[in-house]
C-alpha cells in the first residue's frame, strides 16, 4: 500500500512556512541555541485561543492548521503527535506554581496547558473531532512512534491522518542541560556547524505536521515506503544492514536511493557514526543534512522529514543542505537515517509519488 | 475604590493574558463575561485564584460569583467588603 505525504506544516527557526519556498533564504543565526521563528499566529489562529497558548502550543498549533488549510481536509480519521519534552514551558509554570503556593490555590490553565498531549487535545476541539487521538513521548523517537502508528492505522482502514513531531526551548532545559556538557560553551553560525566541529551540539526547537493519506492528492509530495525504529544498534554494520533490509523490503535495492539524509549534529563524538557510516558505504551518494538549520530536539526527525518530502516534491536540493557536490540525480528515492544521543535511530524511506 | 478598580485592572489582563487590552481599554462598568474582552468559565476559574491569592478572598458560591464577576467595579467592591486587614 502506498502511503502519500499530501501536505506539510513547519515552524523552525528557518522561514518554513510558505510550503512554495522551500530554503531559498537560509537564515544564518550565531547564537547559542536555535529559536523557532514566529510567525503571525493570528494570521491563521482565533486570537480569543492564542492568549491561553504557550510558544509550543501556539507554533504547533500554528504547524497544524497550515497542514489543515492547505488540504482541506474536514474530517480527520486520527491525530498522532509526538513530543521528547511535551509542553514544558507550562510544566515548568505549573510546578514553580506549586512550590511558590506552598500545594495551594493554583491557576487552572497552567496545569490544563502542562500535560504532555495539550497539542493532540487543542487541535481535536479545534476542529470537534472525535477520532483517534494519540501523544507518543518516546524520548529520540517520539516523532518516529507517532509516524510508525499513523502508518499501521492507514494500512488497516484509516484515512487523513495528521501526524506531527514538535518540541520546544525553555531557559530551564537549556540550563539543565547544558550542565550535563550536550551543547556547545559559545555562539555558533548556523551554517558552520558542520566545519567547526566540537563537544557538543547547538539545541533547537520546532514543529512539524504533516498530512497521511493513502490517497494520492494534487499537493502530495511523497509516498513512505518504510520506517523502523532501533534502539542502541551494536554496531556500525547492523545499522547498514537494517537500511539493506527497509530498502529491500520495499522492493528497490542501495544503488536506487539517490539522496542520504542525516541527522548529524556536529557534535564531534556523535557525528562519528555517520563520518564513518559515508566513509564506508555513502561515497557515491549525494547527502545532505539538516540540523544545522533547526538545531538538534528530541523530535528534530520531524525536520529532517520534512526537508525530504520537500526534496521530492519539488526535485531540488537547496545547497544549504548539501553535505557532497554530486551532481543532482532526478530524486526518486531518499533515505532519511537520524540518531538522537546514541541511542534512538530511526531509518524512513521516501519514494517519489510518481515512481 | 479606584485605586482598587485600576490595581484589578492589571491583575486581570497579567492573569488571564488578555495581551490585547491595558487598563485604559476596559469600562470599569462593562461585563466581563458574554461581551468583547472574550472571558470564558476558565477564566472564571483563574479570577477566583487572583482573589484567593491576592486578597485572601474565596468565593465558594456559585450564585454569588456571577454578581461578583458582573464588571470590575462589582469585583472592587466585594474586595472593598471581605478584604483581610
Amino acid at each position: 500500500m502506498n502511503i502519500y505525504i499530501n501536505v506539510l506544516g513547519n515552524v523552525s527557526p528557518q522561514v518554513t512556512t510558505d510550503n512554495a519556498d522551500f530554503l531559498t533564504e537560509p537564515v544564518n543565526k550565531q547564537d547559542t541555541s536555535f529559536a523557532c521563528i514566529d510567525p503571525d499566529y493570528k494570521s491563521i489562529l482565533q486570537k480569543a485561543n492564542l492568549r491561553r497558548m504557550s510558544r509550543l502550543i501556539k507554533f504547533g498549533m500554528y504547524s497544524a492548521q497550515q497542514c489543515l488549510i492547505d488540504s482541506k481536509v474536514e474530517n480527520l480519521d486520527a491525530i498522532i503527535t509526538g513530543t521528547g519534552l511535551g509542553c514544558l514551558k507550562d510544566t515548568e509554570k505549573f510546578l514553580i506554581d506549586i512550590y511558590g503556593n506552598d500545594e495551594g490555590v493554583l491557576s487552572p490553565t497552567k496545569f490544563m496547558q502542562s500535560t504532555h498531549n495539550t497539542l493532540s487535545g487543542q487541535i481535536a476541539l479545534m476542529l470537534n473531532c472525535e477520532q483517534y487521538n494519540f501523544t507518543y513521548v518516546h524520548r529520540g523517537a517520539s516523532f518516529e512512534s507517532a509516524l510508525l502508528d499513523g502508518i499501521m492505522l492507514i494500512e488497516e482502514e484509516a484515512n487523513n491522518i495528521l501526524v506531527g513531531g514538535l518540541d520546544e526551548l525553555t531557559d530551564t532545559y537549556l540550563a539543565v542541560t547544558k550542565r550535563m556538557k550536550m551543547w556547545r560553551r559559545d555562539a555558533i553560525s548556523q551554517l558552520d556547524l558542520f566545519s567547526n566541529k566540537q563537544s557538543g551540539s547547538i539545541a533547537g526547537e520546532g514543529a512539524s505536521f504533516f498530512m497521511l493519506s493513502k490517497e494520492q492528492s494534487s499537493t502530495s509530495y511523497a509516498k513512505i515506503k518504510g520506517l523502523k525504529i532501533l534502539f542502541k544498534p551494536k554496531s556500525i554494520e547492523t545499522i547498514y544492514g537494517e537500511m539493506q533490509a527497509l530498502i529491500q523490503d520495499a522492493g528497490l535495492e542501495m544503488g536506487a536511493i539517490d539522496v542520504v539524509v542525516l541527522g548529524m549534529n556536529g557534535d564531534q563524538e556523535q557525528d562519528k557514526l555517520y563520518d564513518e557510516l559515508i566513509e564506508r558505504y555513502f561515497q557515491d551518494k549525494q547527502l545532505t543534512a539538516f540540523k544545522h538549520l533547526c538545531g538538534e530536539y528530541k523530535t528534530a526527525s520531524a525536520f529532517g522529514l520534512w526537508t525530504a518530502a520537500q526534496m521530492l516534491g519539488k526535485q531540488n536540493i537547496p545547497e544549504v543542505l548539501k553535505l557532497n557536490k554530486s551532481a543532482s540525480p532526478i530524486l526518486k528515492n531518499v533515505l532519511v537515517y537520524n540518531c538522537y544521543n546514541n541511542s534512538n535511530h530511526s531509518l524512513l524511506l521516501l519514494q517519489d509519488v510518481n515512481a | 475604590m479606584e485605586e482598587i478598580i485600576e490595581k484589578l485592572k492589571v491583575q486581570l489582563i497579567d492573569q488571564l493574558n488578555l495581551e490585547d487590552f491595558k487598563p485604559s481599554d476596559i469600562d470599569a462598568d462593562e461585563a466581563l463575561f458574554d461581551s468583547r474582552l472574550g472571558l470564558d468559565s476558565i477564566d472564571a476559574l483563574e479570577i477566583i485564584v487572583l482573589l484567593e491569592r491576592e486578597y485572601g478572598i474565596k468565593v465558594l458560591n456559585q450564585e454569588d460569583g456571577q454578581k461578583i464577576f458582573k464588571s470590575v467595579r462589582s469585583i472592587a467592591e466585594h474586595i472593598s467588603a471581605n478584604k483581610e486587614v
